[in-house]
């Protein structure tokens, strides 16, 4: 009891309602609310409803298409095909990274009043896109049908690619939601950011229309391998190479743990700055 | 069941300036709300917390319901605590009460299967039954109140923060209120209630905190708080 200790203090709770048994579950059902949540969110008062999930890529592969294919449809079979597999999984990159920077700071009135666990909001923001990339593979059936695409036993690979990129992006959105909880413009800055970072993945080209030097930078983008991984086996029928799948999973499991690491470090002193 | 609140809380308050991209830090300025406060509070006890405005009552219920973790010291919980603190703050107006029942429930750690059964029982309490369909941003604030009354209270705590939220709604709904918490006492559930009506304090409460800003706290009877509370504001 001594004043000058500088023991931290201690909070006890029996039974605890966030961890021991059971709280897997509460997780789970307070997962569910949020990601419900969030969907219904987006798709009211809209007239179209969930067919804006689908018609958005279908609307940006025509308008891609229409600009590039006089420069990459030569080199590049089945144009609209390859942007549109690589639309989707920047997609499911960038909504979910931004929002999910956004979710703590704008739980604030909740955190400050709910003793919740607070890394649940990024995780719900990842969580919602991912229902709604589920929701776009719909037309992506649609042009691989209406394409006349052979779909191979590859294809398995493709929840693989999905688990990786949203692991990445969930790594991402712990680490930028814990900036932005102290630097309110990290949003803007990360906004701009995401514009050259979208210039700088091969989602409309192809990575070998580039320079060898231009290539060489690009394979440190950890989206590159990423967007491979999702891309190969529902594009060329194929499994990506293994050197491929163990880079982007390395990439995405690096991402989550260092962005869960900043999360919890600092996740204590989110109530005294939102 | 026992409450332990010993030792201290710091929040530092840390100005940023606008430049703080560039690395500036503005002096840091220490702030104690709550410093060497310590009670304990006995299982099935209807315990009192009162102080004036500032004087660290809801920075002592955060630190109770686990909001903010104690810079020093120890609190230790026993038992499930509802927390009826600022009613409502999880709710999302776009969305049904029955979606905010979902909501709000989960948030404070209840399984959605069992809110899913206690729907019907929630809406009856808050008289709210033919609306439980409609968006929240169409209720009044008396109906969102006791939505957020209902479920809080339909859950079967053992320790219950009450925070001035006896003023909810109408005068026959906040007799229903007051009924369910005497229901909750008689049941043993513990109340901690903050409260400025030391008529409530003394009439519902066996014992009491007073809370001075940021210093001491002086624990004792209901009666006695009340007196020196009142004391203390000049009443």
């Amino acid at each position: 009891m001594d004043a000058s200790g500088a023991a931290p203090g201690i909070y006890e709770r029996t039974p605890p309602v966030w961890s021991g048994p059971g709280a897997m579950g509460r997780y789970f059902d307070l997962l569910h609310s949020l990601v419900s949540r969030a969907i219904k969110q987006r798709y009211k008062r809209s007239v179209l409803g969930f067919a804006w999930t689908m018609l958005n890529p279908l609307f940006t592969m025509v308008i891609l298409t229409v600009v590039f294919s006089a420069v990459f449809g030569a080199i590049v079979p089945n144009y609209p095909l390859f942007v549109i597999i690589g639309l989707l999984a920047w997609n499911l990159f960038s909504l979910g990274s931004t929002q999910g920077l956004a979710s703590v700071v704008d739980s604030g009135p909740l955190i400050r009043k709910v003793a919740v666990p607070k890394a649940m909001f990024p995780l719900a923001a990842v969580g919602a896109n991912l229902v709604n990339f589920l929701l776009s593979l719909v037309p992506l059936a649609l042009v691989m049908l209406v394409m006349r695409v052979e779909i191979t036993v590859a294809i398995l690979w493709v929840p693989v690619g999905v688990l990786l990129i949203g692991l990445f992006t969930l790594g991402i959105a712990l680490a930028l939601a814990t900036l932005n909880v102290f630097f309110r413009d990290v949003r803007y800055f990360y906004e701009a950011g995401l514009l050259a970072w979208f210039y700088g993945t091969p989602i409309f080209y192809p990575i070998d229309v580039l320079s060898p030097r231009a290539r060489a930078v690009l394979q440190w983008n950890p989206l590159y391998v990423l967007v491979e991984v999702f891309r190969t086996p529902l594009y060329a029928g194929t499994a990506p190479a293994p050197g491929i799948v163990a880079a982007a999973a390395l990439e995405a499991g690096a991402m989550a743990l260092l962005g869960w690491w900043i999360f919890r470090r600092y996740q204590a002193r989110f109530v005294d700055y939102i | 069941m026992r409450y332990d609140l010993q030792q201290e809380r710091v929040i530092s308050v840390r100005e940023y300036a606008i430049r703080r991209l560039r690395g500036e830090r503005f002096p840091t300025q220490t702030l104690w709300p709550l410093r060497g406060v310590s009670f304990d509070v006995r299982a099935g006890e209807s315990f009192g917390i009162v102080g004036r405005n500032g004087a660290g009552k809801s920075t002592l219920l955060k630190v109770i319901a686990g909001i903010v973790p104690p810079t020093r010291g120890r609190v230790r919980v026993h038992g499930h605590l509802s927390p009826l603190l600022e009613l409502g703050a999880g709710f999302d107006h776009e969305l049904t009460g029955r979606e905010n029942i979902q909501l709000y429930g989960t948030l404070l750690g209840l399984r959605r299967k069992h809110l899913r059964d206690r729907v019907a029982a929630i809406a009856d309490f808050a008289e709210l039954t033919p609306f439980i369909d409609v968006p929240l941003k169409n209720y009044s604030s008396g109906m969102v109140a006791r939505l957020a009354f209902a479920i809080a209270t339909d859950s079967d705590p053992d320790i219950l923060i009450v925070d001035e939220v006896l003023s909810v709604g109408d005068a026959p709904f906040q007799r229903k209120c007051e009924e369910r918490l005497a229901r909750f006492r008689a049941r043993g559930v513990t109340v901690l209630l903050v409260t400025h009506d030391l008529h409530l304090l003394t009439e519902t409460c066996s014992r009491a905190v007073l809370l001075e800003a940021g210093a001491s706290c002086i624990v004792g009877a209901a009666e006695e708080i009340a007196a020196r509370y009142a004391e203390r504001t000049g009443g």
